[in-house]
């Protein structure tokens, strides 16, 4: 898979292709060039062409027809070359830009990345694959709409006066998790809910929190700070992300390639 | 006979070096992961996505492949087709890639094959001509293609199955693979699918069709065509080849029956021929849920078949005067063969006339969106296909119809729906057991928690512990009643809101049995709604409104109506032991905007009337069917 890197092969791929475009087309169409042969396989195209559309041969005559029309168009076309009349024409800039594109898009990375690598994208996006803090908490449900006396409740409840059960309102959520993390928080209770446990001190009944439901009143118990992961754990999901990445960035290089040769300017632009 | 054949004999000589054998991921296998004792948690999905391997998505301009958009539905940012950053709200539990299996890959690989291979045959080259001249010249070849498969006028030979055989089989190959990188079980779960897209004269009889299993196995077989065979009998003896000589699972899933012209749910077999007991069960077995929600519509009611629902029209404006193409009008009288609670009524009749059920299945919502991006919320809705995108300014208001011109705009377009599945852990085991055994409910893209238990035992105390108590005492959603010695059936319903969406409304059970003239019936209880000391049910059995709170110079609403769950104890108050019966339940949301009102802001449109601006998402679980002790279902 090497050699498909280097940029030789491209090149004599490439020249490989342009001698394949003419010997197959037959037309051999250079546009300095002011001598056009009709072949046999253009008579051969030609008889295609028409067969396809009107489920026979053509005639002499209507093949004659033809022959006069592609040497006409065949003029034409090299004349409009001379003209530079392919300058400037939206259709085919954007055909010639899809090709080009294709082609670039051919190159990919096929090695297996290594374990090297996959560690290294892994240290270098700690958070992505961070296992998340683990909680013990209890929470609870105040409504849509409760009362204001939530700091004498808090108060109650920190002294160990009121009971959870007293003012929790019915709903069917966990009154208590543990070690749960914060995806799973955030499935439950929604993404307001687990953001706001980050700033919470752990042990006493704080609140109100807010969550789609409603408030909350909650307690941490209990803390685990997240950890890195090992590669093993998530080397499936580093593989992934590392192949899209690298996918992306083989076509911005592709990109680049080029138009690090250009010097662009921009009315407006710095 | 011989396409199999050959391709055991690709796949055997392609062992040696790769592919073949691989097992069902690299990311472990389902057995890995703890499940629980019973359904805990709801895995949240799509089931029908189109990348750009399906013929039509990728004419309508999409770029996205299948490992963009499993990276999207796992909750990563992407860049759309057309550009904008997309990222969903939350991330999915799951997702079924069905691209079209018709032509799969076709369009791409047109696009993508140098000019000179096609000289020589004027018919695909004026098409690569077109797609590659302009987006419009792309979408005007999608129209034709589609418009041709209807009208049966492609020409023949034209994506042929046999010849592109060799190009599927390693697209299927392939595309299995990354699948399989993606499946991570316990965390994110990568179906194998394809959708099967029949549609004689126009007439919607498609299918999404997924798999149990990883690609050791689906790289066996190629996704079965339509254009190989337009009758849905031939896809489930496809399913039966496939089971039997790999010894996977695969499921069915029909969809968009509201623009079946009738078709879906027929009284006959497609060819007219009566349905007979082996239609039935093979249908049943292979059919376990239907997709009720979606982009194209919803397929659940009409007010012409349920004139006493006044929610029955959701979902349908712009999808009930023509069939999928818009080539033929769809008069009221067909409508019956196309919406699921007709269906499941007439499931009903045949239990009763031939002592089993064809249309015995369990609803889900999914997207249909042909973007690589399963979106459903409102306010990051995605379009149909790309070019309809998130900043196409123009989209919800411009007709859309391919080729005809007529009845359908934008606004139509459903930002719906999502598959709620009731499983014991996120694996692909797991959740296909969960569809078979059809404990599954559809929600138009929020995410209410919906519990739904049968039995004959339950009390009015036993909502305590609403989800033991529903095990141990009866069936959950998709289960079966029978017997119980005359007494009526009693329920256990719980809804919880989706904390980023509306508050609840209301909790309404959904009745259909057969009355002793062998005819179905329907009746819809309110069982369960918010403000209950000032929401009262008035003389015509109506409940009243829960009122409206949204605002459209915002697109905003107010969570201070509706309540945050509902949960309750039902008992049917007109049970009649002798009379089969299904219960299903619809749980609604108050009013909220709809996608064109998010978009009117965002573009400062101005709607005209006509445009459905407010809306009352939802959701429908799967039935609870009863069956008098003396027959069977």
């Amino acid at each position: 898979m090497k050699l498909l890197k280097e940029p030789l092969v491209h090149f004599l791929g490439g020249a490989l292709l342009v001698f394949g475009f003419f010997w197959a087309t037959g037309t051999n169409r250079d546009p300095a060039d002011y001598e056009i042969t009709i072949g046999e396989t253009d008579v051969e195209r030609l008889k295609a062409g028409w067969a396809q559309n009107f489920r026979r041969a053509p005639t002499q005559d209507e093949l004659d027809s033809l022959i006069d029309q592609e040497v006409k168009e065949e003029i034409y076309y090299r004349e409009a070359l001379r003209l530079g009349l392919d300058r400037n024409d939206p259709l085919i800039r954007r055909r010639l830009f899809t090709k080009m594109r294709f082609l670039d898009n051919q190159e990919g990375s096929e090695e297996n990345p290594s374990d090297t690598i996959l560690q290294k994208w892994l240290d270098d996006h700690p958070g992505k694959y961070a296992l998340s803090s683990l909680y013990d908490l209890e929470q609870i449900y105040l409504g849509q709409s409760p009362g204001d006396s939530i700091s004498e409740t808090l108060d109650d409840l920190n002294q160990g006066t009121m009971e959870p059960d007293a003012i929790g309102q019915p709903i069917s959520l966990p009154a208590q998790l543990r070690q749960t993390g914060a995806f799973e928080i955030t499935r439950q209770f929604g993404e307001k809910f687990a953001a706001e446990l980050s700033n919470i001190e752990i042990g006493q009944w704080q609140g109100p929190i807010q969550s789609g439901f409603g408030q909350h009143l909650v307690k941490i118990t209990s803390k685990t700070p997240g950890k890195p992961p090992a590669l093993d754990d998530v080397r499936q999901a580093v593989t992934n992300d590392w192949r899209a990445a690298q996918t992306a960035s083989l076509e911005e290089a592709a990109f680049d390639k080029y138009s690090s040769q250009y010097e662009i300017k921009v009315t407006g632009r710095e | 006979m011989m396409r199999k054949a050959l391709l055991l004999a690709v796949c055997s000589a392609a062992l040696a070096v790769s592919g073949c054998s691989k097992d069902g991921g690299s990311n472990g296998s389902d057995a890995n992961v703890t499940n629980t004792e019973y359904p805990e948690q709801v895995f949240w999905g799509d089931t029908h996505l189109h990348t750009d391997n399906s013929i039509d998505a990728f004419g309508f301009g999409t770029r996205l492949d299948a490992e963009a958009a499993l990276r999207f539905a796992k909750g990563e940012e992407v860049t759309a087709s057309k550009g904008a950053k997309a990222k969903l709200s939350r991330p999915l539990d799951f997702l079924v890639i069905a691209d079209h299996s018709d032509a799969v890959g076709a369009t791409k690989a047109l696009y993508e094959a140098p000019r000179i291979a096609l000289l020589g045959n004027d018919f695909l080259l004026r098409w690569y001509d077109m797609m590659h001249e302009s987006d419009e010249g792309s979408l005007a070849v999608t129209a034709e293609l589609i418009d041709g498969a209807a009208a049966g006028t492609l020409p023949e030979g034209l994506f042929d199955p046999e010849e592109s055989a060799d190009r599927i089989k390693s697209l299927w190959t392939e595309h299995g693979e990354t699948l399989d990188e993606y499946n991570e079980p316990g965390k994110f779960t990568a179906f194998h699918g394809f959708e099967y897209t029949p549609m004689p004269g126009g007439d919607n009889l498609h299918r999404v069709v997924m798999f149990r299993d990883g690609g050791d196995k689906t790289s066996t077989m190629l996704p079965f065509a339509s254009f190989d065979a337009g009758d849905p009998e031939q896809l489930w003896a496809y399913m039966a080849a496939y089971e039997k000589s790999t010894g996977g699972k695969v499921l069915a899933i029909p969809h968009n029956s509201n623009v079946s012209n009738g078709r879906m749910f027929a009284m006959n077999k497609l060819d007219g021929s009566p349905i007979d007991e082996a239609y039935i069960k093979t249908r049943a077995l292979r059919e376990p849920i239907v997709e009720v929600t979606q982009i194209k519509g919803d397929s659940e009611s009409h007010p012409f078949l349920s004139p006493n629902d006044e929610f029955a029209n959701y979902g349908d404006a712009g999808w009930d005067k023509c069939n999928l193409s818009c080539g033929k009008d769809m008069p009221p009288e067909s409508y019956g063969g196309s919406y699921v609670r007709e269906a499941l009524k007439r499931g009903l009749e045949f239990t009763q006339k031939m002592g089993a059920n064809p249309f015995k299945f369990g609803m889900i919502g999914s997207t249909d969106s042909h973007t690589s991006l399963a979106t459903a919320d409102e306010n990051n809705f995605f379009g149909k296909h790309s070019g309809n995108e998130f900043n196409n300014k123009d989209r919800a208001l411009a007709p859309q119809n391919l080729g005809t011109r007529k009845g359908r705009f934008g606004w139509n377009y459903l930002s719906s729906g999502y598959a709620a599945v009731w499983a014991t852990s996120n694996t692909r085991e797991a959740i296909f057991d969960a569809m078979m055994r059809r404990e599954v409910y559809a929600t138009t893209g929020p995410r209410m928690q919906v519990r739904f238990f049968g039995g004959f035992d339950f009390a009015e105390g036993d909502t305590g512990d609403l989800v033991k108590t529903g095990y141990s005492k009866g069936v959950p959603m998709g289960g079966d009643l029978t017997g119980g010695d005359g007494k009526a059936p009693t329920f256990l319903i719980s809804a919880l809101m989706d904390p980023e969406s509306g508050n609840l409304d209301r909790i309404q059970v959904v009745k259909g049995w057969v009355d002793a003239g062998g005819k179905s019936q329907e009746k819809i209880y309110n069982v369960s709604w918010s403000s209950p000391d000032s929401r009262k049910v008035g003389a015509d059995g109506k409940l009243a409104a829960v009122g409206n709170t949204v605002d459209l110079a915002k697109g905003t609403w107010e969570n201070n109506i509706g309540a945050p769950e509902l949960v309750t104890w039902w008992q049917d108050p007109d049970f009649d032991a002798k009379q089969n019966a299904f219960y299903y339940v619809r749980v609604l949301e108050i009013p909220t905007p709809t996608w064109p009102v998010y978009d009117a802001l965002k573009f400062g449109l101005t709607l005209p009337d006509d445009v459905i601006k407010i809306q009352q998402e939802r959701a429908y679980s799967s039935p609870i069917w009863y069956t008098p002790a003396a027959t069977t279902s």
